[in-house]
């Protein structure tokens, strides 16, 4: 058998403020400010010079058309893969490859494949925080 | 210049400059890079001289995107791309990624200030809280508050205590502290035709027991109760912030006015402190009491004293100043201190999305059309423990998103519960996932058992047809109405029931339906 360390939220903080992506789409909350709680580990993976006013305006494309929350799946597009979107347009790097490898990992394991159906249909989304672009805050 | 060997991207105004340019360095050839634009939306490539400017960079793109340059927004790791930079200087070579944002002309009104806001805090402007807002709290309203009261104990999902009035307290706090919220709560549609079903808010307030004593003490309270056409007015009231603010100037109005008329302070005292004073301390008593009950004894003596000529200059006590010390020994609650204060800064917006998550609208649904048994889910204490913890909340969710996978793809089959097994089983299936703890169906309800295994069946009806939720058979609701109404003369069986239907089972407006329908 095959021991995951864990199964990997991840979000972005930037300008003081985190966003993470889920079943409801992309939603911002102050950092830490999930259920989940503050965070095991953060990662710095850069700096970056984009301003506020144009990550909202990207956030909210992005909303509109990669991440909304009917495209959200376990496997294929979950929070981890906004984050990486995100890491890699606010600072041109990724992030860390274990959490981005997790559902090849899961998949490659025959009790992954067998559980798939199951988890495929699973909707996450962490509650706290509140929806970006959309323009009414409630869904 | 290789002019064939071009790419599509440059336009020829810019050729001029450009071939000036290029031609200089012809000797050298430069090289021309594939570089791909990505936006959120799209992705394209474009081949462009490996020494160009930002800004001959963007005018290519811009007709691609068909935008204006001074929209677009290029950013490559992290750094902004200005229009007088060139290429080589961000790095950009041959096969890389540069990411784009396109400014849009006219930004929605949202985002527009979420830039100066946290983004942490509401985003819910397309309802911008009024400047005038008035809080409910010291008028004597109790319909309001009583409300309330019902309201709260539907949306405490994520809030940490688990004691459950603690909870109660803590969300009439917060809604009482921030009157944006309360008008939000209020505009929400779901609490307005909640609040528009007399029947359900007369039930949620009459089952307040400090209410109960206030209509033993009082009857002519009962009546207005009881009175469906003053319920409706005064949930109308209620549901219409604007109005109601209107209809507490008229009363403050009229209440000043009579106070002038000689023998009028004493009716006018009578009547505070007969009818008002009463509800306004049951009604906050978990508030820490009335704030004003020390203004008014203060002047004990002598009911007859008028209010002296001089104007009173000593500052009202504040009613929102956040409650003093000892909590009443009534009710359990524990500390309402700054502890939740502090927490209720991030709470609004908890209650924000618990209000609106799917599962909430459908119970709130199947919960105002059954008033009965709404009533007494907020007694029983184990749906209570359920709603609050957020687990249980969680996998009713899930349950909820199974059934409409489900009701998706097999429409015609109806959903687990209603159709399978015995309501025995149901029963047990289903409140399994109610209680949060392991107490088995049996054991749980101290009321009858039937009716809320029903209401849960319901209850997960309406969760699986959220769209559209199933109404328990007409003819059975308003069985003993219509009961009522054959005995009184209205054979017409389907007529009456279509009365009930239109006015939710009041059968004086029933009766008044049907006999402005029929010509005797």
């Amino acid at each position: 058998g095959k021991q995951l360390e864990g199964i990997w939220h991840t979000s972005i903080v930037v300008h003081k403020d985190e966003f993470f992506f889920g079943s409801g789409g992309i939603s911002s909350c102050p950092p830490g400010g999930t259920l989940l709680g503050p965070p095991d580990s953060v990662v710095d993976v850069g700096s970056t010079e984009v301003t506020e006013e144009i990550f909202l305006e990207y956030l909210s494309s992005l909303g509109e058309s990669l991440f909304r929350g009917e495209a959200y799946n376990l496997f294929e597009h979950n929070c981890n893969t906004f984050s990486n979107e995100v890491a890699q347009f606010l600072t041109g790097r990724k992030i860390p490859s274990y959490i981005t490898d997790l559902p090849s990992e899961v998949l490659s394991t025959p009790f992954g494949q067998a559980l798939r159906p199951l988890l495929d249909s699973i909707q996450i989304q962490p509650p706290g925080g509140n929806a970006i672009g959309r323009p009414n805050g409630q869904s | 210049m290789a002019e064939n060997g071009e790419s599509n991207g440059l336009p020829h105004p810019s050729r001029g400059p450009a071939a000036a340019q290029g031609s200089a360095t012809a000797a050298a050839e430069p090289k021309i890079i594939k570089v791909t634009v990505k936006t959120p939306k799209e992705k394209e490539e474009f081949a462009v001289p490996e020494n160009s400017s930002v800004q001959q960079f963007k005018e290519a793109i811009s007709k691609r995107f068909k935008s204006q340059t001074d929209q677009l927004v290029l950013i490559f790791a992290g750094k902004i791309l200005k229009d007088q930079d060139t290429l080589i200087q961000h790095g950009i070579h041959d096969g890389l990624t540069v990411h784009l944002v396109i400014k849009s002309q006219n930004r929605p009104q949202g985002q527009s200030t979420q830039p100066s806001n946290a983004a942490g805090t509401n985003t819910t402007t397309a309802s911008t809280p009024r400047s005038n807002s008035t809080p409910i709290s010291t008028n004597s309203n109790p319909f309001g508050l009583g409300n309330l009261g019902g309201l709260a104990s539907l949306s405490s999902l994520g809030l940490s205590s688990t004691n459950f009035s603690e909870l109660q307290s803590q969300m009439q706090q917060q809604l009482l502290s921030s009157p944006e919220m309360m008008i939000q709560i209020m505009e929400n549609p779901f609490v307005q035709s909640m609040l528009s079903n007399p029947d359900l808010m007369r039930q949620l307030i009459m089952a307040n027991p400090q209410m109960q004593q206030l209509i033993q003490r009082n009857p002519e309270i009962s009546h207005l109760l009881n009175n469906p056409d003053i319920m409706r007015q005064t949930l109308e009231i209620a549901r219409n912030p604007a109005m109601m603010q209107e209809m507490m100037r008229n009363q403050d109005l009229a209440l000043s006015n009579l106070e002038s008329i000689p023998g009028g302070y004493n009716a006018l005292r009578r009547m505070y402190t007969d009818i008002q004073e009463p509800m306004l301390n049951a009604a906050q008593e978990q508030f820490g009491g009335n704030p004003f009950a020390s203004v008014g004894s203060s002047s004990s003596s002598g009911e007859g004293t008028q209010p002296s000529r001089t104007e009173n200059r000593d500052p009202l006590p504040n009613p929102w100043a956040p409650p003093q010390a000892t909590p009443s020994s009534a009710t359990t609650n524990t500390t309402t201190s700054s502890g939740s204060g502090s927490g209720s800064s991030s709470n609004p917006q908890l209650i924000q999305n618990m209000l609106s998550a799917p599962y909430m609208r459908s119970m709130m649904q199947s919960l105002s059309q059954n008033p009965d048994l709404a009533a007494q889910q907020m007694q029983n204490p184990d749906t209570l423990a359920a709603m609050s913890n957020p687990r249980a909340m969680q996998a009713l969710m899930q349950i909820q998103q199974g059934l409409q996978t489900l009701a998706t793809e097999a429409p015609g089959r109806p959903p687990g519960p209603a159709g399978s097994g015995g309501p025995a089983g149901s029963g047990g299936h289903t409140g399994s996932t109610v209680s949060s703890s392991a107490p088995s169906e049996t054991t749980s309800p101290t009321s009858e058992p039937g009716p809320n295994q029903q209401f849960i069946q319901q209850m997960v009806q309406a969760l699986a047809g959220a769209n559209t939720p199933q109404l328990p058979n007409p003819e059975v609701r308003f069985q003993q109405q219509l009961e009522q109404l054959n005995a009184m003369g209205f054979l017409n069986r389907e007529a009456n029931l279509q009365a009930l239907i239109a006015t939710g089972g009041d059968i004086n407006a029933a009766i008044e339906r049907l006999l402005g329908s029929q010509p005797s």
